[in-house]
């Protein structure tokens, strides 16, 4: 007998999808790290699940976090305008950077972990679904190899920059 | 639910991948280890009270062996062996304690990831295998602190059922 929500992977592999937020800044660590090449390109999707992780695992046991919410609309704002600058950040600092933001992320998705009816299935599916956002903002990042592709992509990193700071807006309430 | 087909699948799934980076030479005597031990601890009592160790010990060997592929560039035949017997004596334990057999039948044919990996990885080299590892490694860490959480995991009926 269980208790809890009914859905398992499914569930787990809709809930990135669900939340423009977490879908945006999945698929600018993909697309960031394709501006950024080796190794970026490939460190950063093992990274971010990793730290997602660690978030994950702080929401599950209630540690107290800055404002998720604004963590993660800052995410997307700063992700985004990392790509609409072309920012070559140094491996480290690009590292640095998406781990802290996994973790608010791993931590939105780790509070309803608990509640979870199969929080195997869950997770598998939060994981997959996180990884695939990650490879399809990498393979938008192959753009960069075509003639005008830079710009495309950089506009792309300013639309998701501006949408980040709409979040932001909303999430301080200003 | 927590038991079931998902433990062993992610078991089988991470120990295919560690064999992606071993020899080819070892694959066979590798399957035919799992295969002995799956059988031989199938039948073994399993005291019901050893349950929670059970599946913290599977959840630890889904890192250890999905980490191996981050840890070693090329895995020896016998750290092959040895992960491939770790792996049947966990899986079966697991089975037999939240599942059926019939569970790790199905579950099987998730090792044989390592035919796709090491295409792969022969085209592509090895980091996208290492990044799918990653992910197997995220989701055993999660189920594994569920089981240390101090409140009632929702596989669990609570104190109004």
């Amino acid at each position: 007998m269980s208790t809890g929500l009914p859905g398992g992977w499914v569930a787990g592999f809709i809930h990135p999808f669900s939340g423009i937020d977490h879908l945006l800044a999945m698929i600018s660590v993909g697309l960031w790290g394709a501006f950024l090449g080796r190794p970026s390109i490939y460190v950063l999707p093992v990274i971010f699940p990793a730290m997602m992780v660690v978030g994950a695992i702080l929401g599950m046991f209630a540690v107290p976090l800055p404002p998720v919410e604004v963590g993660i609309a800052f995410s997307v704002l700063v992700l985004g305008g990392c790509i609409a600058l072309a920012i070559k950040a140094p491996f480290w600092a690009a590292c640095l950077v998406v781990a802290v933001f996994a973790i608010f992320h791993g931590d939105a998705h780790g509070k309803e972990l608990p509640s979870a009816a199969d929080p195997v299935g869950y997770s598998a599916g939060f994981v997959l679904a996180t990884g695939l956002l990650h490879i399809s903002g990498i393979a938008l990042g192959l753009l960069n190899a075509r003639p005008n592709g830079v710009v495309a992509t950089r506009s792309l990193g300013c639309l998701i920059a501006i949408w980040g700071a709409w979040f932001l807006y909303q999430a301080i309430g200003i | 639910m927590r038991g079931g087909a998902a433990p062993p699948a992610l078991l089988f799934a991470a120990l295919g991948l560690a064999l992606a980076f071993a020899p080819r030479s070892s694959w066979t005597p590798s399957l035919l280890a799992l295969l002995a031990a799956l059988v031989a601890f199938t039948f073994l009592p399993v005291p019901r009270v050893w349950l929670e160790g059970i599946f913290l010990g599977c959840w630890i060997s889904v890192i250890a062996t999905a980490g191996s592929v981050h840890l070693f560039r090329r895995l020896t035949p016998y750290a092959a062996l040895t992960l491939s017997i770790n792996a049947g004596v966990w899986a079966s334990g697991v089975a037999r304690l939240s599942g059926s057999r019939l569970d790790l039948i199905e579950t099987l044919p998730c090792v044989l990831i390592f035919f796709p990996a090491s295409w792969v990885m022969s085209r592509h080299g090895s980091i996208p295998v290492m990044v799918v590892a990653s992910w197997v490694i995220a989701v055993a860490v999660l189920a594994g602190s569920l089981q240390l959480l101090p409140v009632t995991p929702g596989y669990l009926p609570d104190h109004l059922e």
